[in-house]
């Protein structure tokens, strides 16, 4: 098996993009391939907890929490959320946060690596 | 290179699929991309489907907007699961592009 | 002992979207990703600016001035300094009526060695076969 990593930089609401992102990890991860998802810019949106669900709005808290613990390893670049107001004390647990060097580092090993930009 | 490419868009502005001259190229139309592969104008169909690829259409994506392997246009666009691209990935194409 | 190559290629003008920056900040993180790798390890990062993406590489902007915000300029000057590959497409130069002296090519000011190379779509496209991953912005 082999290690996918993707990196979405796209919205979480607004776009589907992390909507596809972490639907291809869960599909990846159930073909026993390791995924590491990086989210930056406006995708570290998906990393803030307790946002509130509505039907109107894309919202990925359980199905991402569902896959960390089976090992989906998300990583939001700390930066990126800090400029938006996302701080280490409301970030979802099990949601890291380093800088921007992290994705390259994951992609060092990466099989594929599907690179999904911003808006 | 064995190259993969997404298409997400429906109304491209970017000619990066005209320029790229890969071995191998796959077209996965996801998102509103997959209008290409249903949609006609004037009669016509998507200049997207006149490249030399292999062409898939996400079936999620599909049904989403409200439609279905029967409005697909062309019989070389092959509608696909997420886990039908995950293997596409791995074991046909070596580099991917989101455009 | 191990490289894995990475090809940025930005396809949009700046400033309205937040990608070219972001691909030229992270193409930049290539100098500091060996915390996560083993000793011997590298990545590379080489950058290409195509399609509308040559817009970004204008000089004379003055984002700090009209925004407060770091310019794209300011980015590809830095990763001359650091000495990454910067490629341009001269095709799409030539579309726009654009020519080198229109465009950051070095950046003395900032103890950069390397300058931007102008190059016909078919070294880029060179450059991407030899990349391990893309990424396009």
């Amino acid at each position: 098996m082999g290690k996918l990593t993707i990196g979405c930089f796209a919205s979480l609401v607004g776009s589907t993009n992390l909507d596809f992102a972490v639907k291809l990890s869960a599909a990846a991860m159930e073909k026993g391939h390791k995924v590491d998802l990086w989210v930056s810019g406006n995708g570290t949106m998906i990393s803030i907890k307790d946002q509130r669900a509505f039907k109107d709005y894309s919202s990925l808290e359980k199905p991402l929490k569902e896959l960390m613990a089976k090992g989906l390893n998300v990583t939001a670049c700390e930066a990126c959320a800090e400029s938006r107001g996302y701080h280490a004390d409301h970030t979802l647990e099990g949601v890291k946060r380093f800088s921007m060097d992290w994705y390259l580092g994951s992609a060092f090993d990466a099989d594929r690596l599907l690179h999904i930009g911003g808006e | 290179m064995k190259l993969v490419t997404f298409v997400s868009d429906y109304k491209m502005t970017v000619d990066t699929l005209d320029r790229l001259k890969p071995e191998k190229l796959g077209i996965i139309l996801v998102q509103n991309g997959v209008y290409h592969a249903t949609t006609k104008e004037n009669g016509k169909p998507s200049s997207m489907l006149n490249y030399s690829a292999n062409y898939y259409v996400l079936q999620e994506d599909l049904e989403t907007r409200g439609l279905s392997a029967a409005n697909v246009i062309d019989s070389k666009v092959k509608v696909i699961k997420f886990g039908d691209i995950v293997d596409l990935m791995f074991n046909e194409y070596d580099k991917t592009a989101w455009l | 002992m191990a490289t894995t190559k990475l090809g940025f290629v930005v396809t949009r003008p700046g400033y309205k979207s937040e990608n070219p920056k972001l691909a030229l900040t992270h193409a930049i993180a290539s100098q500091s990703v060996e915390i996560y790798l083993k000793d011997g390890d590298i990545v590379t990062a080489d950058i290409a600016f195509v399609g509308d993406g040559v817009l970004n590489c204008l000089k004379d902007q003055k984002a700090v001035e009209n925004y407060d915000l770091n310019s794209t300029e300011s980015h590809i000057k830095m990763s001359l300094l650091l000495d990454l590959n910067v490629l341009v497409c001269r095709e799409d130069l030539d579309r726009f009526g654009l020519s080198e002296k229109d465009i950051v090519i070095d950046a003395p000011e900032f103890g950069a060695e390397v300058e931007v190379k102008v190059v016909p779509y078919s070294e880029i496209s060179q450059m991407m076969e030899e990349m391990n991953h893309l990424l396009f912005f």
